[in-house]
């Protein structure tokens, strides 16, 4: 699937949005989060047949070999559906972590079972800090005895296999670690996003085997390529939030008349569109960039990590507002985006984090 | 295929073989007196004349009006090799308001005495829509105009009129009928500027420059030729009148008018907090970001708009770009004011920097309430884009004579 023509990166993202709209909607949302593992997988064996689950994995480990711009036209349908699963975490993060270090064996071993959606990985990568940055690691290597806590890992109760950052004598070093191995203790954490999966998990003298490669470069360019999947995310599912929410303001009948035909709700719905389509156009740039290894990409990452994170939280904070008593209820689907607005928000940096990171790639 | 890429080669031959022959380059525009708006040299004059003559100044228009009768692909053409060179001119097929307006809408004896003097910009113009008492609602204006004998007579006050003082002519909307509802009742005039009944007064801004006046019109003179369509359509004239207007309103905000030099290798607002030695407060670089974050987005969402354009398919980006830019500017001198903390008290040659802050800050209005204030513009986007329902309008049906107005 590499380099995809715009036409058919429009039909993936189609594809994805009609199976998505059967299998994702509301109802089962709101079921698949109140579950345990908190995914679906009769829906993830599907997302597995169309190629999504193995999107950015090299074709030559069975992936679809495809880049930033189909993963952030993916995510922006699986953000617009508040898909549940291990998408982001596995499929990208895990995955793309792997790819980028030079482990042959264990990316022969392990690639194409994430591609095809039967081996869990997750990515290991900052402690309680949650500040994913070389000093946020909390786990430490002894020999390849691993000790120490890693937290928020995006579906680390899932985990069939744990790659871990680690210190080690002569630096942050990666480690494969079988999630069932003697020393790890998985506590899967409660979360607020209840669509999210996240866990803590403690490794007591655990056995791992080091990976070869630039641990720290790898981290870094999975969480680059995982940013842009989440800005599309942000971007789709902010866009998906105002479309009920203006639909909901044309038909809301208060005083006689709708209720977006009031300058005080029909402007606040005007500045979230800005703040939506500013979204779309920051996600697609830094996708764009990222595929092209522009030298400003690293800017253009930044950028949307923070527009299209704050414009989320501002569209799905908004939308309760507009809507009044029915969004105060659980029953009604806005606390559900604003919540996963609010976590996508925290997930691989703050704002103000991003806002310093783009000041800098632009020479400040 | 073959046959169309010939004749595009041909034509691009023959442009480019005129260009050669006559484009000998101009000397720079001089601002106006005063600041006020710019005046066109002779030598200007000049080139738009030998551009009429040759048809190029409106390529998609019939011969008989100057043009080529050119289909858009070869008019842009035409357009690009102009601008390779650097000439202007061409394409006022698009962008001439004044002469847009007129052929869709003239007399025939309206056309055949101004068409050609428009585009070769030897008679000057000025837009009188705006008045006092009717700024958002421009369908409420109450300037009058009356069918006396074979002429008009016009009485009123306009507002925000750039080039008046210098203008032959106004495109005027005025009211001809009290008795039917408020855009029933309005017709569209070239108002002859130059006569006893009309006086211009430059207007003071906030940014103490006067690039405005006011005009007072009373009893002022209009021939029956000088009606654009007919008494009462004046709305719709006005209508494709501001669709020429807009399409050609760039990016268009002002900058820094002290002239003291700004970095081209980073982005001003950097520079200037590097200059301040402010580049190091994490407050500060917190508010650089989102201001920068700001322009690039609305640079993202512009260009992203005119792809899909490009595509045959509409965006709603387009109208969300005059509200951005309002943020952009208002963020921007806030931002430049907080670098400069205490300096931006002074202003003056000597204060260049809190000159450009002080500047902006007030500059800033002009794009968020000029053209259509930004709540004016919320209400276009939630009406048009996202397809809200209108307030209900009190006067829309009535006879204008019973809409109430300000006292």
């Amino acid at each position: 699937m590499p380099s995809l023509t715009p036409e058919e990166r429009t039909a993936l993202q189609d594809a994805v949005t009609r199976l998505l709209a059967d299998r994702s909607a509301e109802a089962d949302v709101r079921r698949t989060m109140e579950t345990e593992a908190g995914y679906d997988p009769v829906l993830w064996t599907q997302l597995a047949e169309m190629g999504v689950t193995g999107l950015i994995v090299d074709e030559a480990y069975g992936g679809a070999g495809a880049g930033p711009l189909e993963l952030e036209a993916v995510m922006e349908a699986a953000g617009a559906a508040l898909l549940c699963g291990p998408l982001l975490g596995s499929g990208v993060l895990a995955a793309e972590f792997l790819q980028r270090l030079d482990d042959a064996d264990a990316k022969t071993r392990l690639l194409p079972g994430i591609a095809a959606g039967a081996t869990i990985a997750a990515a290991a990568l900052t402690g309680e800090s949650g500040a994913w940055t070389p000093e946020g690691v909390a786990v430490t290597a002894d020999g390849d005895a691993l000790s120490g806590a890693a937290s928020y890992v995006i579906h680390g109760q899932s985990a069939d296999v744990l790659l871990v950052l680690a210190r080690t004598p002569d630096g942050l070093g990666a480690f494969e670690v079988d999630s069932g191995a003697a020393g790890v203790t998985i506590h899967a954490l409660p979360t607020f996003d209840h669509t999210l999966r996240l866990a803590r998990i403690a490794f007591d003298a655990a056995p791992g085997r080091r990976l070869t490669g630039d641990a720290w470069a790898a981290a870094e360019a999975a969480l680059r390529l995982a940013l842009v999947g989440l800005a599309g995310e942000q971007a789709g599912g902010a866009r998906r939030c105002l479309d009920f929410t203006v639909d909901y303001a044309k038909n809301r009948y208060q005083f006689g008349r709708a209720i977006g035909s009031f300058q005080a709700v029909k402007h606040m719905a005007a500045d979230l569109l800005l703040e939506t389509e500013s979204a779309i156009s920051a996600a697609r740039n830094a996708a764009a960039k990222l595929a092209a290894a522009a030298p400003d990409a690293d800017a253009a990452v930044s950028l949307a990590a923070f527009a299209c994170a704050d414009a989320y939280v501002k569209t799905t904070a908004d939308a309760v507002q507009m809507h009044g008593g029915i969004a105060f209820t659980w029953a009604h689907p806005a606390h559900l985006y604003l919540r996963r607005a609010r976590a996508d928000a925290q997930l691989f940096g703050v704002s103000a984090a991003h806002r310093e990171r783009f000041l800098t790639a632009l020479g400040a | 295929m073959a046959d169309a890429n010939t004749a595009n080669d041909a034509l691009r031959d023959e442009v480019r073989a005129w260009l050669a022959d006559n484009w000998k380059g101009l000397p720079k525009p001089k601002p106006g007196p005063g600041g006020a708006g710019w005046t066109v040299s002779a030598e200007h004059k000049a080139w738009l004349a030998k551009v009429v003559a040759a048809g190029w100044a409106v390529p998609r228009w019939p011969a008989e009006w100057h043009g080529r009768g050119l289909p858009d692909a070869q008019a842009r053409i035409v357009e690009r090799e102009f601008a390779a060179v650097g000439a202007p001119g061409t394409g006022q097929d698009r962008t001439n308001l004044w002469a847009n307006t007129l052929l869709a809408c003239g007399t025939e004896a309206l056309k055949a005495k101004l068409v050609g003097p428009l585009l070769r910009q030897e008679v000057g113009m000025c837009l009188l829509y705006s008045e006092p008492g009717a700024g958002s609602d421009l369908a409420g204006i109450r300037t009058r105009a009356e069918k006396v004998g074979d002429h008009f007579v016009v009485t009123g006050q306009k507002v925000w009129t750039s080039g008046a003082a210098t203008a032959d002519y106004g495109m005027l909307i005025a009211r001809t009928d009290w008795d039917v509802p408020k855009h029933a009742g309005i017709s569209f005039f070239f108002l002859p500027m130059k006569q006893p009944g009309v006086e211009v007064r430059p207007l003071r801004q906030i940014t103490d420059e006067n690039h405005f006046n006011e005009v007072f019109i009373t009893d002022a003179v209009v021939p029956a030729e000088n009606l654009l369509k007919n008494l009462g359509e004046g709305w719709g004239v006005l209508q494709t009148a501001l669709a020429y207007e807009r399409s050609v309103m760039g990016e268009g905000a002002r900058g820094a008018r002290s002239g003291a030099p700004e970095s081209k290798t980073e982005e001003p607002l950097i520079a200037l907090a590097r200059e301040a030695g402010r580049l190091g407060d994490p407050l500060l670089r917190q508010d650089l970001a989102q201001v920068i974050a700001y322009k690039r987005l609305n640079a993202l969402n512009t260009a992203r708009a005119k792809a899909d354009l490009a595509q045959g398919s509409s965006s709603p980006v387009m109208s969300l770009g005059k509200l951005a830019m309002s943020r952009i500017l208002h963020e921007e001198a806030r931002v430049r004011t907080a670098i400069l903390g205490a300096g931006s008290l002074l202003e003056g040659p000597e204060h260049p920097r809190a000159e450009d802050a002080n500047f902006l800050t007030l500059n800033a209005y002009f794009t968020s309430i000029g053209g259509g204030t930004d709540q004016i513009q919320r209400n276009i986007i939630g009406e048009r884009v996202l397809g809200l329902p209108k307030e209900p309008e009190v006067d829309r049906d009535i006879p204008f004579r019973q809409v109430k107005s300000s006292r």
